[in-house]
């Protein structure tokens, strides 16, 4: 697995999460969507390390935040959308 | 020039402003549009405005902070949202035309709550007494643009919220120099200018939203999310944002929130009310002037109306703006108030403060205005 892709509604929500996790000491990489995930259409997510999932999600969980779609993007270059 | 006309916009900005706006100009893109580091550097621009603003407004999330072209704009937003054609909605007797023209243009049925000047006790009970079931909203200024009369807008959200209303506060005049807690108060919406006390430059205004306000759009369009769908996306602040932002405006707005947040709103309000009282009492002595202020002071922001019986309004101006002195003459927007305060038939002078402004040019403004009412 090479990155774990939290999606979101909007530019804004996505700065939201960036920054949280950023206060949580999570490196965290505001991104455009990827088209073939992109339900809607244009969006953003956020990139964030497979080692430092369990993190993320907590500090999301702790700043009431909750994820609104997670892919994780698989080494041949594909997405999988996982449950959080 | 001695500029006393910072209710309209205040014209001396920190430093930081301009040079902010002016980076952005060369270094920002679209926020949202792309990838690529001019895009993301609009992105960080505006996101750290919505912060800025959130942090100084009471708003818990700056998800709520929706960027307008002014606070005109953002009030349009907030009433369109709230008001359909036909429906009762109070209002203070306070309100500027950018309450009184959007309510007019739909069909509203518009009910007065009125009261003498100065005598904010006697606003909250004219809306006690006109909040009545069927109205549709309450929209109330937080601080009278010719008068610089201080409404009480946390005593009417509180009575709002136990009637169900949904309340408006129009904060043109008080965001930067009184408390603003969107959150605190409940409030629907609080509308504001970028450009006055909050020190970022024309073209920028401010939409809070309250977390379960409706929201309804004036612009339909572009907003680099949920492009599949032809409907604007229904979550803030995309649903209200159609189109590429100001950003160089942005930029200049979030420097004059933390400038505002440095010096601190109180502060800033404590040196206005200082000159007001300088300009109060000098005036006060003059012949034939007579002055619209509270005596007390503490219900009144950094705005004064005066008149001079000998002299028209717009004269005065006049002949103080070829001396150098910048103030403001006529009804200022705001014929209701002028009728509630009755000087609509003459209209008001109207000087107001900004942080920049200093005790000695309010004394040269006194003695020009002692020469204008002595006959100059």
């Amino acid at each position: 697995m090479v990155y774990y892709l939290f999606v979101c509604r909007s530019l804004t929500y996505a700065q939201r999460v960036a920054a949280t996790l950023e206060r949580a000491g999570i490196s965290a990489y505001l991104t455009r969507t990827p088209r073939a995930i992109a339900g809607e259409g244009c969006g953003h997510g956020v990139k964030v390390p497979p080692r430092r999932l369990p993190e993320a999600l907590r500090a999301l969980d702790r700043a009431g935040m909750p994820p609104q779609r997670l892919f994780a993007l698989e080494q041949n270059g594909s997405y999988r959308e996982v449950t959080a | 020039m001695i500029y006393l006309d910072s209710a309209a916009t205040t014209l001396q900005k920190p430093a930081r402003v301009a040079a902010a706006a002016a980076r952005a100009i060369h270094v920002c893109a679209s926020p949202g549009r792309g990838s690529h580091r001019a895009a993301m550097a609009a992105a960080e621009t505006a996101f750290a405005c919505r912060q800025a603003a959130a942090r100084l407004l009471g708003v818990g999330d700056p998800e709520r902070v929706v960027f307008t072209c002014n606070a005109t704009h953002a009030l349009n937003l907030a009433i369109a949202s709230l008001v359909s054609p036909g429906d009762p909605v109070v209002i203070s007797g306070w309100e500027h035309n950018a309450v009184t023209r959007p309510l007019a243009a739909l069909g509203a049925e518009v009910r007065v709550a009125s009261g003498p000047l100065f005598d904010g006790g006697g606003a909250l009970a004219a809306f006690a007494q006109l909040l009545t079931p069927e109205v549709k909203c309450a929209i109330c200024t937080h601080c009278s643009n010719v008068f610089g009369m201080i409404l009480p807008v946390e005593a009417l959200a509180r009575l709002c919220r136990q009637r169900g209303i949904p309340l408006i506060v129009d904060a043109s005049q008080s965001a930067g120099c009184l408390p603003v807690d969107l959150d605190g108060w409940g409030a629907a919406f609080v509308a504001m200018p970028g450009h006055k006390g909050l020190y970022g430059p024309q073209g920028t205004g401010l939409l809070l939203c309250g977390a379960d306000a409706p929201v309804r759009p004036l612009l339909y369009g572009g907003t680099g999310s949920a492009s599949l769908r032809q409907e604007m996306p229904d979550f803030l602040p995309d649903r209200l944002e159609a189109g590429t932002h100001n950003i160089p405006g942005l930029a200049g707005l979030r420097e004059g929130l933390e400038f505002v947040a440095r010096r601190g709103p109180e502060a800033i309000l404590a040196h206005e009310r200082e000159l007001v009282a300088i300009a109060r009492e000098g005036l006060t002595q003059l012949p034939g002037v007579e002055v619209f202020g509270d005596s007390l002071g503490l219900g009144q922001g950094g705005v004064l109306s005066f008149r001079l019986h000998s002299v028209d309004c717009e004269e005065a101006a006049a002949w103080l703006g070829e001396r150098r002195v910048a103030v403001r003459a006529g009804l200022h927007c705001a014929p209701l108030a002028h009728e509630t305060a009755g000087t609509l038939d003459t209209g008001t002078v109207r000087i107001s403060f900004s942080a920049f402004n200093t005790p000695g040019e309010v004394e040269r403004f006194l003695e020009l205005t002692e020469r204008l009412a002595r006959g100059r």
